[in-house]
């Protein structure tokens, strides 16, 4: 299906890059380094420029840590929103939030897509995606509340609980009103997860796929790549390419990632591969 | 009036080989130009291969009109011997055999093509079997132009049209 994030629309054979972009003093891969306004909208320039077709802003790191009110996450991103709108009117917006009050604020705003990492967990927040007609990201989280860590989660099976609460999360959507071609799902790796459940997620992927809703994948440097390589954060994009290109070969379409060119290269080359995606330009021995 | 075209076997022009990026847009558009050019009704002279590809350029053409006579397209090339990136490596003898083989197509010399040395043609990589039909085709024909001529690949590509 043609995919459609508010004002832009993609074609079903086109794989997408949304760079992530922390409007946070705290965040786990870059420290800080983009917290100051006009440090994010510099990184929002760089990753255009580097194609990336989707900003993914965040105003709230993921792990736990100081409390951020509703006003203060607000004060972190609304605006910031509003400047990224007049200065790349092509590029998609996405905000990071589960919070319905924040979602309503930043699509006021100029946001296409509301990227709920935390499955759904205020009710609301699909009423707002549809009144604005944003799109929605659906993500598993195994029920886990949000910006807490998991703890001995265990599943029967982590790939059908996937699959069962972002379907259930998606048709929730849709019977709020969100466009069908506007609804994403996320296995979320690392959420309410393991790292054995983050690998088993990987390498099923293609069962998420062939939910026929359009996947989103945020593989990017997280916990699950570092335990299996144990290596930092900071040495981790090898196994984050490694796992992407697994994922590019089961069909994601949308990648949230931190490096965006090696990511691309990574995934333009796997669609090649599959078939999806021409070679850019290829002579040898067709001459 | 009868008109003939000669274009490369070059496989990059096969839409199955199609990439992102053209890596041939100029000896593409050469092609495209000179097959427009022939008429509704073509004739292909050509190998297995060559074939598939005159086939892919008459396939690609609009708006073609016509004007009753009869018209040949037909595929050979030069030496793919003319650099060290070329897919027959460097030999040096490739420019000697490919310029003696334009001045023939381009005069034309039927009696020259006629006589091409076919082991030195097998030694150079080139393609240069349909040059005898060629040469009776060319008996009381005139060229018409010259579209393209370059070997962007260590390969001598000509597109060339003639009359008669």
């Amino acid at each position: 299906m043609t995919l459609r994030l508010r004002r832009h629309t993609f074609a079903d054979d086109q794989p997408l890059m949304m760079a992530i972009v922390n409007r946070t003093p705290d965040s786990f891969f870059d420290k800080g380094a983009t917290w100051a306004e006009d440090a994010a909208f510099e990184r929002v320039g760089t990753v255009v420029e580097q194609g990336a077709e989707i900003v993914d802003i965040g105003g709230i790191k993921a792990a736990p840590g100081v409390e951020i009110p509703p006003a203060e996450e607000k004060a972190r991103v609304v605006d910031f929103v509003a400047r990224v709108r007049e200065a790349f009117p092509d590029v998609v917006i996405s905000v990071d939030t589960w919070r319905a009050e924040v979602g309503d604020a930043v699509c006021g705003a100029g946001a296409d897509v509301l990227n709920d990492a935390w499955g759904g967990a205020d009710p609301e927040l699909v009423d707002v995606a549809a009144a604005h007609d944003a799109a929605i990201i659906c993500t598993h989280t195994g029920g886990a509340t949000p910006r807490t860590r998991p703890y001995r989660v265990e599943y029967d099976d982590v790939v059908r609980s996937a699959i069962e609460d972002t379907v259930a999360y998606a048709q929730r959507a849709l019977d709020a009103g969100v466009a069908p071609e506007s609804i994403v799902i996320d296995p979320a790796h690392d959420f309410g997860k393991n790292t054995f459940h983050s690998l088993e997620i990987t390498r099923r992927l293609g069962e998420m796929v062939a939910t026929g809703w359009p996947v989103l994948v945020s593989l990017s440097n997280k916990d699950f790549v570092g335990e299996t390589l144990d290596l930092p954060v900071g040495e981790r994009l090898l196994g984050t390419l490694a796992a992407t290109s697994v994922c590019a070969l089961a069909g994601a379409r949308i990648y949230r990632v931190h490096q965006v060119p090696e990511t691309r290269q990574s995934v333009d080359m796997v669609w090649s591969i599959a078939g999806r995606r021409r070679p850019a330009r290829a002579i040898r021995g067709l001459q | 009036m009868t008109r003939i075209a000669l274009v490369p076997g070059c496989l990059a022009l096969l839409p199955a080989y199609a990439s992102l990026l053209d890596p041939v847009p100029e000896l593409r558009a050469a092609c495209a130009e000179a097959v427009a050019w022939l008429g509704e009704d073509v004739r292909i002279v050509a190998a297995d291969q060559g074939r598939r590809v005159a086939e892919a350029l008459l396939a690609t053409r609009t708006g073609v009109a016509g004007d009753g006579g009869s018209s040949y397209l037909v595929v050979a090339n030069g030496a793919a011997t003319r650099s060290e990136r070329a897919p027959g490596y460097l030999d040096e003898r490739a420019f000697d055999f490919d310029r003696a083989l334009a001045k023939s197509l381009i005069a034309p010399d039927p009696a020259a093509l006629r006589a091409v040395d076919t082991d030195l043609s097998h030694a150079l990589w080139a393609d240069v079997a349909t040059l005898a039909p060629l040469a009776d085709l060319l008996d009381a024909a005139h060229l018409e132009s010259v579209d393209y001529d370059d070997d962007p690949y260590g390969v001598q590509y000509w597109v060339l049209r003639w009359a008669s």
